[in-house]
């Protein structure tokens, strides 16, 4: 084999690789926090809020990681939800979608990253994907009676959401890190 | 210009897929969207998963009711801490036994009430949104669960099956805003529509002011809206607010059965949804 190809495909699989592992890291990631969402969640003593893990994720991906494969993978969170929870298709999605955009328009002008920026993202991104739905809701289902609803819950249910970020974001920059640190390592 | 765009690349993607979730959601809402192919893939391969969580769940909670009692019994009398732990165990067991067989038993009575057909399923999974109510069932479509059967306990009134994988089925909970089932108030056959609510309690609509409604009456279902069966019990009316203007009152409905906390159910078919399998 000619030394330049030999050293070509090497480079490339250097690239590809730890691409793949982040990949499966997201994915397992965003598996499982779909399963806990739809089994575990709901127990918690909340109520009838369900802590948004998957918002976070979207949220973090539109901080940390803006790319193609990322806006699929929120597309495809929201779809998610709204396979085992929304009485229409495409409702959640259109959320995620729209909180991934926006968070990442936004996290061009902001410079700061601590704890407290997160809890604060998360909570106006929560507000950014109900507004989704609703929208969604009054343009394609029945909307009555449900303002009263939405206003008792709407800060709870972002509240929650902002409260677990900033673990599930250190977590999540811990498990890159890791990936990271291995593939530097000779 | 091809630079332009693979450094919007984001921007541009994001703004597809906004597009594509509004078209979804709209042939969804209108009826135009005739198959998913992602729903039931994902449905069918979290199944295991959720059941494999479910028992560990339900492990952790026998668990916790374990060390509770254990240290009742610890309090109580040491010495025979061992031996009562023992049948204290033994008896949850055979308590949860008892209270399954119960409520299958129901079921069972249920089932012989002359449903079209009917199919028994546990639930798996719940609601992933603070804003929708709904239950995963391990019965699908292998099962003859089909799309729009109407779901009953033993208690009552359920919901309805709005998606189907083979081996799974997601349910709306009557609970749910966007559900409705039409009623008659079983002492004076007056019809209403009963929607769940987001923030209280499910709601008869549509009665008429002249309509004579008291509270404590129970509401069976009509079997006038095609999905669910005639005469199963829904729940009975716990608020009458007649206001001085409008057509209606305001009525407010207790549920006969609290469908969070429901572990099994019969899923069954009218001949309406029937004719549409």
């Amino acid at each position: 084999m000619h030394p330049k190809a030999s050293r070509g495909s090497v480079t490339a699989s250097a690239y590809v690789e730890p691409q793949m592992k982040l990949f499966l890291l997201f994915l397992s990631v965003a598996f499982v926090f779909v399963l806990l969402q739809t089994t575990v969640l709901h127990l918690l003593p909340l109520g009838p809020v369900v802590p948004d893990l998957t918002l976070v994720l979207c949220v973090y991906w539109a901080l940390n990681r803006p790319s193609v494969s990322t806006v699929l993978g929120s597309f495809l969170l929201g779809y998610s939800v709204d396979v085992f929870s929304s009485p229409v298709l495409g409702i959640n999605a259109f959320a995620m979608s729209l909180v991934f955009l926006t968070v990442h328009l936004s996290s061009r002008h902001i410079w700061i990253r601590s704890p407290l920026f997160t809890t604060t993202i998360v909570f106006l991104a929560a507000l950014v994907k109900v507004s989704a739905i609703v929208t969604l809701w009054s343009l394609f289902l029945v909307t009555r009676d449900i303002w009263s609803g939405l206003l008792k819950y709407i800060f709870f249910d972002a509240l929650s959401a902002a409260v677990l970020a900033p673990v599930l974001f250190y977590f999540l920059s811990c498990g890159e890190s890791r990936l990271e640190r291995a593939r530097k390592a000779p | 210009m091809i630079a332009f765009f693979r450094r919007q690349q984001v921007l541009f993607s994001s703004f597809f897929f906004l597009l594509l979730s509004v078209y979804i959601a709209a042939s969804a809402a209108t009826g135009r969207l005739k198959g998913d192919p992602v729903g039931p893939i994902l449905l069918e391969s979290m199944r295991p998963f959720q059941r494999v969580l479910k028992s560990v769940v339900e492990d952790v909670k026998d668990m916790r009711q374990g060390f509770r009692t254990l240290d009742s019994l610890w309090l109580e009398n040491q010495e025979l801490k061992g031996e009562i732990k023992k049948l204290q165990q033994e008896m949850e067991g055979l308590r949860e036994t008892e209270a399954t067989n119960l409520r299958l038993q129901k079921l069972l009575e249920l089932k012989e009430q002359g449903f079209r057909s009917t199919v028994t399923a546990t639930v798996i999974g719940n609601s992933a949104s603070t804003w929708s109510r709904s239950l995963t069932i391990n019965k699908g479509s292998r099962d003859g669960v089909r799309k729009g059967m109407a779901v009953v306990s033993a208690g009552g009134i359920v919901g309805q099956v709005v998606a189907v994988a083979p081996g799974s089925a997601k349910v709306l909970l009557l609970t749910d805003h966007n559900s409705g089932v039409d009623v008659i108030v079983q002492r004076t056959r007056a019809r209403g529509i009963v929607s769940g609510s987001l923030e209280r309690d499910p709601v008869m609509e549509y009665v008429t002011r002249n309509e004579e409604i008291r509270e404590g009456d129970r509401l069976v279902t009509s079997g006038l809206d095609g999905v669910f069966p005639k005469g199963i019990l829904v729940g009975q009316v716990s608020t009458v607010r007649k206001k001085t203007y409008g057509l209606f009152q305001e009525v407010e409905v207790q549920l006969a059965i609290d469908p969070s906390r429901i572990e099994e159910v019969l899923v069954v078919s009218t001949e309406n949804d029937a004719s549409k399998g």
